[in-house]
């Protein structure tokens, strides 16, 4: 994610002559050619695929726009010219910064186009959770592993702005009878939606349908009515819809019911002639001999199975230029991203009346659905994603080395696994600052985790059915927050060791939104145990040893500070002042080529100093969330615009997601009726 | 070996001569030739050299190298051209099929920089588009071998192919890229079937699928209408709802005809247990051999396992404890008389599948086997290499008499898998003359 963080400076302008003496041959390209090309263009060196000898004039440095970003963002941060290159004065690299950030500003402007979302069938998560709420299902439709805090003892009340002190939760991995809920027996569930490299599991680009995927939704649609359990007791719906009426008209009684229940399934108007095509086909079922309420189950069945549920998908645009989204889209995206579902009633009605595309309003309708108990889908489908938790299901420290870790079926990082997203729920729910995420002053344990922390020990063990984690206050900033926590430790080491390489890359990736590049040719790799003379090496020094490659040094640079920052905490979480051979540990570096610290802690602090880089990464994370697709450098103006209208406040979690839902990045589409070339771009 | 004593009761006589035939008669004129198959049995995470390719027995092991794989110096001894196949120590499972197959060694695949090295390794194993093809994407990935094949067949069957995969891990770990070889095209994935019983179903279920047709009629309806509001992007994306509902119906009706024919298939429901590995692979192959042989399709993909993807797996008999593949080949050093069990014992499960393909009896006396290409295949030449040059290919049967068997031949470095792909598409009956990066065909396999 790269991001513009100064906004409201470029009313700067450039001197421009009639004799082509403009910024582009006065400033920048002579800094490019002094500082830059020569790693990227001359004699066919070009790092990191940027080719600035290409770039001969100014008009097409502006045509450039992603190039133009990537520019802004290494210059800022001083991310390039490298350390060991020559650098840019102080003086030349706030010239070259204003100039570069007012050509992106023009650049954005001038053609402001917002990536297409593609039209995308619906996730597994969401196909659950839109037919439970179509239905108003008393039970769950399936089973989901999706959800890792399963709350067993009701905790998660948003409308109440507070988490309390205690949460009895289960987590999915635990065990088998933590699948057990009441749901629909006997529905034909379809396979969980793999995630995309480096995106959410909702990502338009890979959400595709193919026979044999239509074929399980077909069963599934008709398994859901067929289902023992699809009854009146379990199903709000029942008496309004499926309940047979005994007298009447019996056409006009099935097309009443047939046009609400359309309406709410394709959450937008219908119009007439469908209706009449779905009725058509109901009254030929029942006047053939089909009992009332089998009749309407299939119209159910038919509706699930119809692209116009189980897509998302916006209309196209009345010409090549991006464009507000009708108040029906408006009211699907919202609910999709806050809910994992369909919009209810109250959204449906709003966008019917028009009055949601209104900002004000779509602010009040976001600040509702924060407060709704549905919210948990959102907690359950993106913090894990964000945190990628996935990832210590199959994290298997060595058990001779940590016999701890294991007990009965179960592994310690279950419990582990729990604390990050009970952090996540609390600082949403209670609106709380997000960099609280980073380093908070509370946590949630269950008391084998507080046994962890404390000793390397479990502690006696919990039955598993119910955890109970209580709130408990974080006096050593060595601990909490999303980073310094056992799941995130664990998931990122070896069965015998720390990575970290890898928590380098995790750390880019989740805390600042900028994961690095896949290594590139035939990286060197470190053996498990030290080789001959290695034996009395720290692991940073055996990393060194093994990096030969002066290529290598660029990424590493900057990847791999934040993760040997963390060497303190060992494979399992627990904190290390040295290692096994004794050498101390050695977590000393410095971020951002600012910030030098030489422990956790201070390296806490360090990204306390750079606040707005997580902030920011962290909104883009929700904003590729909220719009299942990736974002381009015209996003970047929702993301400051939030930062903007939150500063004062210290960017809390509600209120950023707010200004989200009110930017332009979520209220524009960009589907264009024909290709053109402005449809192209960026 | 496979102890065939262990093999359950509900799969005997599928491959017998009691299921011979009779149900292809209500598809094919009773003396017609008997109708190609094509099927991919792919490995993943390459092979240990040394156990696979000859020559090479007391060749170094090889130290891990991430990245798109650099290859490892191969002892210069193979010069190209057709040589005498001795089989190397992995491959001595096949030793009562060898004359039936034949092993190719040195076709190369191109790694595009810009993905993880194993996200490409199946995914793009039966496409390897060249560079510049595939814009807005940046795997090198488009429609795959399988699917054009299965297009230039005519799609005669309810199925035009089937995918199956023996992935049966429980974590959401990787991306789809790292489970699926099948691909309609860019970004567009032909997921596969990891559950023996919904396997079962599928081909051999009661025929509930009819039930749906009143269905599909009204949601195609409904589509149509949906489609003249799309953006043009979302229009085209929106074909592969069109394309899997005509798909379903097609399928519906097919197996309608042969309804009756299919219920002779004397093939029971698998169990809902959980299987041993080796048993859950010979079911999924099972499964899918029936499928060739019935004539429920042409074309069949089949993964042994999905690429990477660390977490443990029980190999039953094999090891005392959980072991990751994947881990493993990192670790050669350590780890290569396991690396080497489990080639084996990837090899023993397509042995398995090809024999019993050549004990299935066509109209004609040929056997299925001797009808189809049937290859073996992985997407790296070494799993610790990560090489995409020199890879393991083995192709058994002869498409209907268009492959010679029996031989081992070696080519010239920088052979594109392409070629291969080109030579069975051709054999197959299509009429493409370049596939991907292909620069000809293999005349060398040519009877």
């Amino acid at each position: 994610m790269r991001l513009l963080l100064t906004a409201g400076f470029f009313l700067f302008t450039v001197t421009s002559s009639t004799h082509g003496a403009d910024s582009f041959s006065t400033l920048i390209q002579p800094l490019f050619a002094k500082n830059c090309t020569g790693c990227h263009g001359e004699n066919d060196k070009v790092k990191g695929k940027v080719n600035l000898l290409e770039i001969e004039s100014l008009s097409q440095l502006s045509g450039h726009t992603e190039l133009l970003e990537e520019l802004v963002d290494v210059i800022e941060y001083e991310e390039m010219p490298p350390e060991d290159e020559p650098q840019l004065t102080k003086r030349e690299r706030g010239d070259l910064l204003a100039e570069l950030e007012s050509l992106l500003h023009k650049s954005i402007n001038a053609k402001k186009v917002y990536p297409q979302a593609p039209m995308r069938r619906m996730t597994r998560f969401q196909y659950s959770n839109a037919v439970e709420d179509l239905f108003d299902l008393k039970v769950t439709v399936f089973t989901l592993p999706e959800e890792m805090l399963r709350e067993i003892k009701p905790y998660f009340d948003p409308a109440s702005g507070v988490m309390p002190q205690k949460a009895g939760v289960g987590c999915r991995p635990l065990g088998k009878s933590q699948l057990i809920q009441p749901r629909l027996g006997r529905v034909a569930a379809f396979p969980q939606d793999l995630r995309a490299e480096h995106g959410f599991d909702n990502r338009g680009d890979h959400l595709s349908l193919s026979p044999l995927l239509m074929e399980s939704f077909l069963k599934l649609s008709r398994s859901i009515f067929d289902s023992p359990d699809f009854q009146a007791k379990n199903c709000g719906k029942w008496q309004e819809w499926f309940a047979d009426p005994g007298t009447g008209d019996l056409e006009a009684e099935l097309r009443r019911r047939i046009s609400e229940i359309l309406y709410s399934a394709f959450r937008s108007e219908v119009d007439e002639v469908t209706i009449d095509r779905y009725t058509e086909l109901a009254l030929a079922k029942a006047e053939a001999g089909l009992p009332f309420t089998d009749t309407i189950k299939l119209v159910g069945a038919a509706a699930l199975a119809s692209p116009r549920f189980l897509y998302l998908y916006d209309g196209a645009n009345s010409d090549d230029m991006s464009e507000s989204a009708s108040d029906y889209e408006l009211a699907s995206r919202l609910s999709f991203f806050l809910w994992g579902s369909i919009p209810d009633r109250e959204l449906l009605e709003l966008a019917a009346s028009g009055n949601l595309s209104e900002p004000e309003e779509l602010r009040m309708q976001a600040e509702r659905l924060l407060n709704d108990k549905k919210l948990k889908r959102f907690c359950d489908s993106f913090p894990s994603q964000w945190l990628q938790l996935d990832r210590l299901v199959s994290s298997q420290p060595d058990p001779d080395e940590h016999p701890e870790f294991y007990f009965a079926k179960f592994r310690v990082s279950m419990h582990m696994m729990l604390e990050p997203l009970l952090l996540f729920e609390t600082v949403l729910i209670e609106n709380r600052p997000l960099i609280e995420l980073i380093d908070p002053d509370f946590s949630f344990r269950s008391d084998l985790l507080k046994s962890w922390y404390a000793t390397g020990k479990r502690g006696k063990s919990t039955p598993p059915t119910m955890i109970v984690y209580d709130r408990v206050p974080i006096t050593d900033r060595r601990e909490g927050g999303v980073i310094t926590n056992a799941a995130v430790m664990t998931m990122t080491s070896n069965a015998t060791r720390t990575q970290p390489i890898t928590r380098g890359a995790w750390i880019g990736a989740v805390v600042f939104n900028d994961p690095p590049e896949p290594p590139p040719g035939d990286v060197p790799a470190l053996t498990e145990e030290p080789g001959h003379g290695e034996e009395n090496m720290t692991l940073r020094e055996r990393l060194d040893a093994h990096r030969e490659r002066k290529d290598c040094k660029g990424c590493h640079a900057q990847i791999d500070p934040l993760g040997f920052a963390m060497e303190n905490y060992g494979p399992t979480g627990l904190w290390r002042d040295s290692y096994e051979n004794g050498r101390k540990v050695d977590s000393e570096g410095v971020l951002f080529r600012k910030y030098p610290f030489n422990t956790p802690v201070e390296f806490k602090d360090a990204i306390l100093a750079e606040k707005e880089r997580f902030v920011s990464g962290f909104a883009g994370h929700l904003l590729s969330f909220a719009l299942g697709r990736e974002l381009a450098p015209a996003d970047s103006l929702a993301i400051d615009g939030a930062l903007d209208n939150c500063r004062d406040s210290d960017f809390p979690f509600r209120d950023i997601i707010k200004e989200i839902v009110v930017s332009e990045s979520f209220r524009y589409k960009s589907n264009f009726p024909e290709p053109s070339a402005l449809a192209k771009a960026p | 070996m496979i102890k065939a004593t262990s093999r359950r009761s509900f799969l005997r006589g599928l491959g017998g001569s009691t299921l011979s035939l009779p149900w292809l008669e209500s598809l094919a004129e009773p003396a017609a030739a008997p109708m190609q198959r094509f099927a991919l049995f792919y490995v993943p995470i390459g092979v240990v050299r040394r156990g696979f390719f000859p020559g090479e027995g007391e060749g170094i092991i090889p130290k891990f190298r991430g990245g798109n794989g650099v290859p490892l110096e191969k002892p210069q001894t193979l010069t190209a051209g057709t040589h005498e196949w001795n089989l190397t120590a992995t491959q001595k499972p096949l030793a009562g099929l060898k004359d039936k197959m034949t092993f190719l060694s040195g076709l190369d695949r191109t790694y595009l920089h810009g993905t993880d090295v194993h996200a490409q390794c199946a995914s793009c194993f039966l496409s390897s588009a060249t560079p510049t093809s595939v814009k807005d994407s940046p795997y090198p990935l488009d429609r795959t071998l399988d699917h054009l094949v299965a297009d230039s067949m005519g799609g005669s069957t309810p199925f035009r192919t089937l995918e199956f995969s023996c992935n049966s891990h429980r974590d959401n770990k990787e991306s789809i890229q790292f489970d699926n070889v099948s691909w309609y095209g860019t970004g567009h994935v032909a997921p596969s079937i990891r559950d023996p019983r919904k396997a079962y179903q599928r081909l051999f279920g009661a025929g509930e699928a009819k039930t749906y047709l009143n269905i599909t009629d009204l949601v195609l309806e409904d589509a149509k209408a949906m489609q003249r509001n799309l953006g043009y992007r979302d229009r085209e994306k929106f074909g592969e709802y069109f394309d899997s509902i005509r798909t379903i119906e097609e399928q519906i009706s097919k197996l309608e005809k042969m309804r009756s024919e299919l219920a002779k298939v004397d093939i029971e429901e698998p169990p809902e247990s959980h299987l041993p590995r080796g048993e859950y692979i010979r079911l999924m192959g099972d499964l899918m051999v029936a499928a060739l042989q019935a004539g429920l399709t042409q074309v069949a993909t089949f993964m042994v396992g999905p690429e990477r993807w660390d977490t443990p797996f029980t190999y039953d008999s094999l090891f005392d404890k959980p072991m990751s593949h994947h881990k493993m080949s990192h670790n050669q050093g350590k780890f290569i008389n396991e690396l080497l069990q489990l080639d084996r014992f990837h090899m023993e499960q397509f042995a398995y599948l090809a024999e019993k393909m050549d004990n299935i009896q066509e109209s004609d006396g040929s056997s299925l086997l001797d009808n189809t290409l049937f290859t073996y295949g992985s997407g790296l030449g070494d799993g610790s290499t990560h090489q995409y040059s020199d890879l393991p290919i083995i192709v058994a049967g002869s498409g209907g008499g268009k492959f010679q068997t029996g031989k081992h031949v070696h080519f010239s470095q920088g052979t594109p898998l392409a070629n291969l792909w080109l030579t069975q598409a051709q054999a197959m009956g299509s009429e493409m003359n370049r596939f991907a990066d292909s620069t000809g065909v293999l005349k060398q396999t040519f009877a």
